[in-house]
């Protein structure tokens, strides 16, 4: 290998910048974007060797004030340059992510939500994480049909005009993957939120309760449970019990306004309000009813839950409460000494958050958070806790209780009960770690 | 305006009429299901047989049918190939540390089996296979988990009969299964608290590595130990013999570097470990080699100093003037023994 040998100079800031650009450009947008915001800080310390700041560094300042920024000075895009709206350029690293040694193929996998980037509660619809057992189907509207027969009086099939004729609800409800943080039940090895806790969303769904469908069809004294059944190349199957269709049960097509994405059922999927997402079949197209449950696939081999005696619970059906804290995390180091509102998200399949309690300490102290905006049943509700950090070190939590008086366990009382093998429902208290340089490590107490 | 008589009839009128305007509940939407369409679309079978279609088949006939159809994803003896589902084994392992879920060790119903075959596999053409098929296959599966003989015919009438090894190791939820008490002050003894740090290659069983539960989960740092686990637990079902993998000998680091790692890690790592800027990645032993010869004092002034290549900036210190020179010479010393 040669190589030129260039008169030794230390290079300057704009010169170094450029580099650092240019070499960022070959990066995935995760990397680009972890290399950026550090190489900004590594640039700013060169500088300010030279009595510089980055404000006032050649090149930087043209957009700051007192000077008038480039978009200031020219038109920008007309309407309908983007017929259906996207995010900012500048946004794109808010994006949906896998793990990729998790599975063996893409078409039976999982991604998970950004929600170190979300704010408030809402999930928009590209960002809500992905579960399939088969791949997501192109499914025609005009020829998709849900049947309902079994234990009923009046077999019927839907169009989804009819479905759409019936008086609709729209109601904000979470949804989570079991399996969410289940890659941890050993010992922290996500060193990310989301890939800790971003089997997780939440929006507004619309459609019809399942209870008025089955109305229509006039259920049997006999039917107890019910299939569900969707239309993608796994069938994919669960057995619900009629009570939770009776209590909350939805038969949505659409979220957050518009028509559901395929990836989360288009055009029709069941929504049963903080249960584990799979139950919430996509893609629906049969549902059956019975007086005993199916017993399938998806409720014996998979989404049951192995203790450390060797037996395992099945239809362990409810999301208990659980909450992570947002900011910081892995992703959002602390940037600056000084304030800083500590925010995250809780919620609970059993109803309403009453509280969140956060932990600077690793579990000795607690001081109760404040929640923020909407407190909604089934929802996510997000909290905040306003403090100042001085570069001290934080092992931060967070523990969020219920309206049913529960409040989310540790992690060691988890695995006194179940041992480290039951892949789902993980819902311990979560612990970062914040070094003295605001980053943020995930780490377990135990 | 309210007040004049002609809106108040105006609103006894709207009051009498709205009722019967609609408030029905009879919506009168959708059409009957006929016995065709219900007949084509309902197949789902339960652990009492219900649902199973007329026909019967068997291990014998079964084992080319699996061949054909299974033993590229799931192994000709259902070992499992890749991350694939493993079908065969792990009786008796679902207490131990690295549970092996299977048909045989963990599915309670044989129902299952013919249930998700036939809705959901082969899984690049699922309701491919006729009936005849799925019991063949089903009863091959079963034969391999030694639950039925070679030459059982399996059957409408006997499917539900036959016990799984794990059919009575399920119970439903019971939780809330533990109790934290909110507790504010004192939770707990800081002297007694012990911290883990990421560890890689955790992962406790692949939920979403479809059925290869315990082995397959990979993960860069336990690579080599599961290859081998791996080995061994095909070799078991599959009568081979184990081939002992090679073990990498691990070279010793002077005390210096093993205290650069940590300078490294802060402070060197966003550029070396990506080649950011055109630094040379550690671990890249042709972009190091070059460099290694001329001398690991001089590339310590280059690192201490700055340097400008042909291939990119290196900033005095990596930009961190706050270093001192040892941690930056550690660093160094790290990057380069970390290449032998």
């Amino acid at each position: 290998m040669t190589q030129i040998k260039l008169p030794m100079t230390t290079p300057s800031t704009q010169q170094l910048l450029q580099t650092m650009q240019d070499a960022s450009e070959h990066l995935s947008i995760n990397d680009r974007r972890d290399f950026l915001r550090r190489g900004v800080s590594y640039v700013a310390g060169a500088a300010a060797v030279g009595g510089a700041t980055i404000a006032s560094a050649t090149g930087l300042s043209s957009n700051l004030p007192p000077n008038e920024p480039i978009w200031s000075r020219q038109l920008g895009t007309g309407v309908v340059e983007n017929p259906y709206g996207l995010p900012s350029r500048h946004e794109a690293q808010v994006v949906r992510r896998t793990v990729p040694w998790l599975t063996a193929e893409s078409i039976s996998s999982i991604s998970m939500s950004p929600i170190q980037d979300l704010k408030g509660i809402i999930t928009p619809n590209g960002l809500v994480f992905e579960r399939y057992h088969a791949g997501v189907p192109d499914i025609n509207p005009d020829e998709h049909r849900l049947m309902i027969h079994g234990l009923v009086d009046n077999p019927l099939i839907f169009t989804m005009d009819d479905l759409m004729r019936f008086p609709s609800v729209s109601e904000i409800k979470f949804l989570e993957c079991p399996a969410n943080g289940g890659m941890e039940w050993r010992g922290p090895q996500m060193e990310a939120l989301q890939f800790t806790h971003g089997m997780l969303s939440c929006c507004e769904w619309t459609g019809v309760p399942l209870k008025v469908l089955l109305d229509a069809a006039g259920v049997q004294t006999e039917g107890k449970w019910i299939l569900a059944e969707g239309a993608d190349g796994a069938h994919m199957s669960r057995s619900i019990p009629m009570e939770k269709i009776l209590d909350d049960t939805l038969v949505v097509y659409a979220q957050n306004g518009e028509m559901l994405r395929p990836e989360q059922g288009y055009p029709l999927r069941l929504l049963n309000p903080g249960w584990e997402g799979n139950t919430s079949i996509k893609w629906l197209r049969r549902i059956e009813v019975g007086d005993q449950p199916w017993h399938h696939r998806e409720e014996t081999s998979k989404y049951t839950d192995l203790m450390a005696d060797g037996r395992a619970r099945r239809f362990t059906f409810v999301q208990e409460c659980n909450s992570v804290i947002t900011t910081p995390c892995p992703e959002n180091p602390i940037l600056r000494k000084g304030f800083i509102e500590v925010e995250g998200l809780a919620w609970t399949g059993r109803g309403t958050i009453k509280g969140v309690d956060v932990s600077f300490d690793g579990g000795v102290s607690w001081h109760p958070a404040k929640l923020k905006g909407l407190v909604l049943d089934k929802a996510l509700t997000r909290f905040s806790f306003s403090t100042h950090w001085q570069g001290e070190p934080w092992l931060i939590q967070s523990r969020a209780y219920d309206e049913t008086g529960y409040v989310q366990p540790t992690l060691a009382q988890l695995r006194e009960q179940r041992g480290v093998n039951s892949i789902y429902h993980k819902n311990s208290i979560h612990t970062w770690q914040v070094g003295p340089t605001g980053e943020v490590k995930n780490v377990q107490i135990t | 305006m309210f007040r004049s008589p002609k809106s108040t009839f105006a609103l006894v009128l709207f009051a009498c009429l709205a009722p019967g305007v609609s408030y029905a509940q009879d919506y009168q939407i959708g059409t009957a299901a006929t016995a065709v369409e219900i007949t084509g679309w309902d197949i789902d079978i339960r652990p009492d047989g219900k649902g199973l279609p007329a026909g019967s088949g068997n291990a014998v006939n079964g084992e080319e049918t699996y061949e054909t159809y299974c033993a590229s994803c799931h192994g000709v003896f259902g070992e499992g190939e890749g991350r694939w589902p493993v079908l065969t084994g792990g009786e008796g392992t679902l207490s131990d540390d690295r549970p092996v879920k299977t048909v045989g060790s963990y599915w309670p119903y044989a129902s299952t089996l013919f249930d998700y075959i036939r809705r959901a596999m082969p899984f690049n053409a699922p309701m491919s296979l006729n009936d005849q098929q799925v019991y063949d296959i089903t009863a091959y599966v079963l034969y391999m988990n030694d639950i039925i003989e070679e030459d059982f015919e399996l059957s409408q009438d006997n499917l539900a009969q036959v016990e799984m090894p794990n059919q009575d190791g399920f119970y439903v939820d019971n939780r809330p299964d533990v109790s934290n008490p909110r507790c504010m002050t004192d939770c707990a003894d800081p002297d007694s608290m012990m911290m883990q740090s990421s560890l890689a290659g955790v992962t406790p069983i692949g939920h979403f590595i479809e059925g290869a539960d315990a082995p397959a989960a990979s993960h860069s740092g336990q690579d080599e130990l599961e290859a081998s686990k791996e080995a061994e637990r095909k070799a078991a079902i599959t009568g081979e013999e184990v081939v002992a993998p090679v073990a990498k000998e691990a070279t010793a680091m002077s005390a210096a570097a093993m205290v650069g790692e940590a300078t490294y890690k802060a402070a060197c790592g966003v550029c070396h470990t990506s080649g950011l800027a055109g630094a040379p990645k550690v671990g890249d032993a042709d972009a190091w080699s070059e460099r290694i010869q001329q001398g690991t004092d001089l590339l310590i002034i280059h690192a201490l100093e700055g340097y400008a290549g042909s291939e990119g900036y290196m900033p005095a210190k990596g930009g961190r003037a706050d270093l001192s020179d040892e941690a930056v010479t550690n660093a160094v010393l790290f990057m380069v023994e970390s290449q032998q």
